[in-house]
């Protein structure tokens, strides 16, 4: 037993050793006016008119500002780079009057000549910038551009005419037809005023596709020297570890409460709670439901909520039968228990959805068709159509994703197929990883029945039903030509009551329709530590951090 | 020993050429597009088909291929489709972290496996040779991914010890002119940067070298055995040299010989163990970052990753065979 | 699988006589390593093919209104181990994974021991430009590290148990080939070997009367440790996302996986599975050694 001993007194100093190198780590705090941020990836360029990730979009908006923004914890237009600005030629021309004074960071004036600069820098990319990877944003928005090139996917045609500077604080932009949703989409960083010299200084303009069709900036504005009217400047930026922006001490408006703002990329949504909780960083975005009762209970830690922005839908490809019944169509709807679904994975931030747009947004209709859970009600409906019991369907899920609507999809997914199970089908899985192998199974017109949903970009009813339904898509799979005009009319229609009255008439066609079953809004939650304050959460999942401060 | 050496360098190049053939069909036979990857939810058909047409992706493989073969003969891997950036550069930043790990973790599982074969073979069917046989089998039938969610939930998040994921924390500023973090916290000056980065090594480190762990103790325990038994330790010890003697000089000296070569062959297996370790540990190494390119199906990066890992193994294996053949002149090298 | 890869290395066997295997069994028996492991792997077979009668609940049977308050309740005199993040019973649910453990164990690695033994028997048989072409593969398959490759596999193949098995039981492969193939090498030149060729029976005989029956011991000891790996692999793919297409379905590496995320709030999800992965894996790494050490004509008599 001596000889014994004389071994484990070795093996305990060893362990000691480790144990006291581990005790002798406390975890860094920060200081009082730095916020270090977790996000789940690093930015692909600090440029807005070349991204369209949320990643990106994060930063952007520290560092530039639009002629319009949306007002704090809302999706109202309110002036911002424009102080005001009004219609003319039906909807067609449109007039901003700048504010004066502004400069961007590099010292060059913002003006009505950097605004139409910008315009038409969109308005002329060519070659690998038309390639939908690069600029997606103004696609969606302006369709084409100046030139159009069949090879690089782009649409041929312009929504933007012209950009004509009236005087040194006025710009006018003219469009190829009137449109209303322009304005609102403008709040996008897509569409930010960067600094013209900056951009030429920097060869922002310069940048390729390579062999495996990847755009990619080439010259170095993206990525060090983006510039903007923002409240925060680039300092440094080093991938995969950090990003840090500091305080822009000539910006025009109130001045950021914080000196320096870090994000810091950590993939892990349960790596970022436990790093906040370690107080490496000081709040993250996108709190999984699981999660929530932990931060409540954490004395150190607050939680704050995004109004609901998103849909979860359980989609339905009519292309394939029998999903072409209305009948069977309806018995899905009947069949999935929603309410569980949304009382037990939501942590009670989430309410069954009736339309595919969010309430808060104009043009939710009051009386729609609704499905309330109903299994004999699914049985009958399929019997009705002829069917024999089960009818077998093919239930695809992704994973490898989280997204507010849909925390954790395989959850959402068993509860689901065992209530459907229960109504008279018979559920087939079918599980891919999220992106590509399931959005490409999906948006091919693969999945018959499918989980799915959406994030708003802007305050814009086009931008959930029109996304999904204004066109005929392989995911749905069906030809409704009322449903395709009704929306294009709403999209147009340059009258806001007007507009309103049409987004409520296509939602109850749609919910008759049911090309798909939505099942949820939530409302996203952030996690900060108690000494974080101002943060006004936004119902985009974009926003500006100069009122934030810290301790 | 120089025509070993030689000819096992020319094996490299049809290894590599097929191995570049292999990976180049199976990424292509992947269901979905990196055209797909790149625009996620607000992909459509028409777009996928432009990207592809455009950028020849929908040309004859073989076409695609030779091509893919130009250019990585000239060291063009091509760039990253999630972060644009270099796949050459990403590699240049991801490897030295991953060899930091891999490191971190030989030197945890040496100093602890190799002190507890040696006892355990010494102390043969005792209570401490029972327990330390425990230990690494322990060690190579718990999931790595689970270990490593333990030591996180455990040291990290409960007793707040050690940080629970990064390679550095977010507040200190050095210059990296290697990459290699300790090297560059010590080029530096920065002995708090040195600490930090130690400190966000040892919970995956201590993960990563649970494996290996197990592995060299077992080893260690049963060449000590063998040596033990041999005519030359007899020898010594009847020449009544002092115990201690005997088993430092002799049977340890001995021993190491399979040990070492073990250690040379882990590589590849702290390379699969990276994977999961990095992914627990948010660790920015090249283990994490190929395993989220497959499922992004980033082409550059999974062609110009895999060949450099596949690279890199080769080496090390080929290494550890002559370093053998240098430890022990009784292997003849070349021969069958 | 990489450290199965290792272990190839250890268990070469020299030669194997008659009474080689009544003389291991005897060995195993003084062994309590292996005792243990056997009683393990016993616990774990029985426990897999006795689901139906020893689970009190269907383990796919949910309960939302269980979990509306968070997940999840701990274990409660009704479920033993408390309930999933759909309401379903734990205890019941470990016990039917068992059986998947079990049946992607011995599924993944009879496909590796196949093809491995197929691979490594003729390239060591026939030996030439057949040998040296399948090593040169077999050496590309090896530069890939192992768990890496599985992922690759299952990408290419989707998501799903079976295209679990096929994964880990590839990566296998070279494992075996190089495993059996040494094997063959040494028992080629054996007397006995010699002699029937001597007399003029036809090769393909001699591989599969002579050979192969006695170069199968190390594959014997080096299945049962690749059995262990096996089933940690299939949670590692699982952790990975790319576990079972249907994900009610009751796989521990899948249950681990899915309860990672309530590690804070209901610790006990994660580790039940966790603990039934690590015992079953013991088990057969247990055996495995016992197996080896009492094979090992080496140490053969020191016991």
């Amino acid at each position: 037993m001596r000889k014994l001993s004389r071994a484990s007194i070795v093996l305990g100093l060893l362990a000691l050793v480790v144990v006291a190198v581990a005790y002798g780590a406390r975890s860094h705090k920060s200081a009082s006016d730095t916020l270090v941020f977790g996000s789940s990836a690093d930015p692909v360029a600090l440029d807005g008119a070349l991204i369209s990730d949320g990643e990106s979009g994060r930063v952007i908006i520290q560092i530039y500002e639009g002629l319009v923004a949306l007002k704090p914890g809302t999706t109202n237009v309110v002036p911002s780079l424009a102080t005001s600005w009004k219609a003319s030629a039906g909807g067609k021309s449109w007039t901003f009057s700048l504010r004066k004074g502004v400069k961007f960071s590099d010292g060059t004036p913002f003006n009505a000549s950097a605004v139409c600069a910008n315009f038409n820098r969109w308005y002329n990319f060519t070659g690998s910038f038309q390639n939908p990877s690069a600029t997606y944003y103004w696609q969606t928005v302006f369709g084409g551009f100046k030139t159009y090139d069949p090879k690089s996917g782009a649409p041929k045609g312009s929504l933007f005419k012209s950009c004509k500077v009236v005087n040194a604080s006025t710009a006018t932009i003219n469009l190829t037809s009137a449109s209303a949703s322009f304005l609102g989409a403008l709040s996008l960083p897509s569409f930010f005023m960067e600094s013209p010299t900056a951009m030429a200084k920097y060869g922002a303009n310069q940048g390729s596709v390579d062999a495996d069709g990847v755009f990619h900036p080439t010259g170095t504005y993206a990525t060090a020297h983006p510039t903007g009217t923002g409240p925060f400047m680039l300092q440094s930026w080093t991938r995969g570890d950090k990003l840090v922006l500091v305080r822009n001490p000539n910006y025009w408006g109130k001045p950021a409460h914080l000196s320096t703002l870090i994000f810091r990329p950590i993939a892990d949504n349960a790596a970022r709670l436990q790093a906040l909780q370690n107080g490496e960083i000081q709040g993250y975005d996108l709190v999984e439901p699981q999660d929530i009762s932990t931060i409540k209970s954490d004395g150190n830690l607050k939680l704050l909520s995004r109004p609901p922005f998103n849909v979860g839908i359980v989609g339905m490809n009519q292309s394939i039968a029998p999903m072409n019944n209305l009948k069977v169509r309806q018995a899905v709807a009947y069949g999935l228990d929603r309410q569980s679904v949304v009382n037990a994975f939501y942590g009670g931030r989430g309410v069954v959805a009736k339309e595919f747009q969010p309430p808060s947004l104009f043009g939710y209709a009051k009386n729609v068709k609704t499905y309330a859970y109903n299994p004999a009600k699914s049985r009958a409906l399929l019997k009705a159509a002829g069917l024999k019991l089960p009818v077998k369907i093919s239930f695809w899920y992704p994973t490898s994703v989280s997204r507010p609507y849909m925390p954790d999809p395989t959850k959402n997914f068993q509860a689901f197929s065992a209530s459907l199970t229960k109504a008279g089908f018979k559920v087939v899985p079918h599980a891919a990883p999220w992106n590509p192998d399931y959005l490409g199974g999906v948006q091919d017109g693969k999945a018959q029945v499918y989980l799915y949903g959406w994030t708003g970009d802007f305050g814009d009813p086009d931008d959930f039903d029109g996304v999904f339904f204004r066109t005929p898509q392989n995911q749905w799979g069906f030809h409704n030509k009322a449903i395709f005009s009704i929306l294009t009319k709403a999209r147009d229609e340059p009258t806001l009551s007007k507009r309103i009255a049409l987004y409520q008439q296509a939602n109850r066609m749609l919910m008759d329709f049911l090309p798909g079953v939505p099942y949820v809004h939530t409302s996203p939650a952030l996690a900060f530590t108690k000494n974080v304050t101002g943060y006004v959460p936004s119902p985009v999942d974009i926003q500006l951090f100069s009122s934030v401060s810290v301790g | 020993m120089l025509r070993f050496v030689v000819r096992r360098l020319l094996l490299l190049v049809p290894i590599l050429l097929g191995l570049s053939i292999l990976v180049f069909v199976w990424i292509r036979a992947l269901p979905g597009s990196p055209a797909q990857a790149l625009l996620g939810e607000r992909a459509t058909p028409q777009t996928i088909h432009q990207i592809n047409h455009q950028y020849g992706l929908d040309k004859p493989i073989y076409v695609q291929y030779w091509r893919y073969l130009k250019e990585t003969s000239q060291l063009k891997l091509g760039t990253s489709i999630t972060t644009r950036q270099p796949v050459l550069t990403e590699i240049g930043q991801r490897f030295p972290a991953t060899v930091e790990l891999s490191i971190a973790a030989a030197l945890f599982s040496i100093l602890i496996g190799i002190p507890l074969g040696f006892f355990a073979a010494k102390r043969h069917r005792t209570v401490f040779d029972h327990v330390s046989l425990g230990i690494s089998l322990f060690g190579i039938s718990i999931p790595i991914f689970f270990l490593a969610l333990i030591l996180k939930y455990v040291f990290a998040v409960r007793l707040g010890w050690l940080p629970t994921v990064g390679q550095i924390s977010v507040l200190i500023n050095i210059p990296h002119p290697t990459n290699f973090y300790i090297l560059d916290a010590l080029l530096a000056g920065n002995m708090g940067a040195l600490w930090d980065v130690v400190q966000h090594l040892i919970l995956p480190a201590v993960a990563l070298g649970s494996i290996p762990l197990a592995v060299i103790t077992r080893i260690t325990r049963a060449a000590v055995l063998d040596v033990q038994n041999e005519d030359y330790i007899r020898t010594a010890r009847a020449k009544g040299l002092a115990p201690r003697i005997v088993d430092l000089r002799h049977v340890l000296r001995n021993a190491l010989l399979p040990v070492s070569t073990i250690v040379g062959l882990q590589v590849g297996l702290l390379l699969s163990g990276a994977i999961l370790t990095e992914t627990v540990f948010a660790y920015p190494g090249i283990g994490s970052w190929l395993r989220q390119a497959i499922s992004d199906r980033n082409y550059p990066v999974i062609q110009g990753g895999i060949l450099f890992v596949a690279i890199i193994v080769v080496f090390v294996n080929l290494l550890v065979d002559i370093s053998y053949g240098l430890i022990n002149p009784r292997i003849r090298l070349g021969g069958k | 699988m990489s450290v199965a890869e290792l272990e190839s290395r250890e268990v070469m066997i020299e030669g194997a006589g008659a009474g080689l295997w009544s003389d291991a069994l005897r060995r195993l028996r003084r062994n309590p390593g292996a005792i243990v492991g056997a009683v393990l792997v016993a616990i774990f077979v029985l426990v897999a093919l006795a689901a139906p009668l020893l689970a009190p609940h269907d383990p796919r049977a949910q309960d939302l209104n269980l979990i509306i308050k968070g997940c999840c309740p701990g274990p409660s005199a009704h479920h033993l181990l408390g309930v999933d993040d759909l309401g379903r019973d734990e205890l019941s649910r470990i016990i039917y994974g068992a059986r998947l453990s079990l049946l992607i164990g011995i599924v993944s690695v009879s496909v590796g021991l196949s093809l491995g033994i197929v691979i490594g028997a003729i390239s060591g048989f026939f030996g030439g430009w057949i040998d040296s072409l399948l090593m040169r593969l077999v050496d590309i398959m090896l530069a890939i590290p192992g768990f890496l490759m599985a992922i690759g596999i299952v990408a290419l193949l989707g998501p799903g148990l079976f295209q679990v098995m096929i994964a880990i039981g590839i990566v296998n492969v070279p494992i075996f080939t190089r495993l059996l193939r040494g094997s063959v090498l040494a028992q080629r030149e054996n007397d006995f070997v010699l002699a029937a060729r001597a007399v003029g029976v036809r090769r393909r005989t001699i591989l599969i009367s002579h050979v192969l029956p006695n170069a199968i011991s190390p594959v014997i000891v080096q299945g049962t440790l690749a059995l262990a790996t096996a089933i940690i692999d299939a949670a590692g793919l699982g952790f990975l996302g790319l576990g079972p297409q249907d994900p009610s379905t009751p796989e521990w590496g899948n249950m681990l996986t899915d309860t990672v995320r309530y590690l804070q709030t209901a610790p006990f999800l994660a580790i039940f599975p966790g603990v039934a992965i690590v015992l079953s894996v013991l088990g057969f790494n247990l055996i495995g050694d016992g197996l080896r050490e009492a094979l090992d004509p080496k140490l053969r008599g020191r016991a």
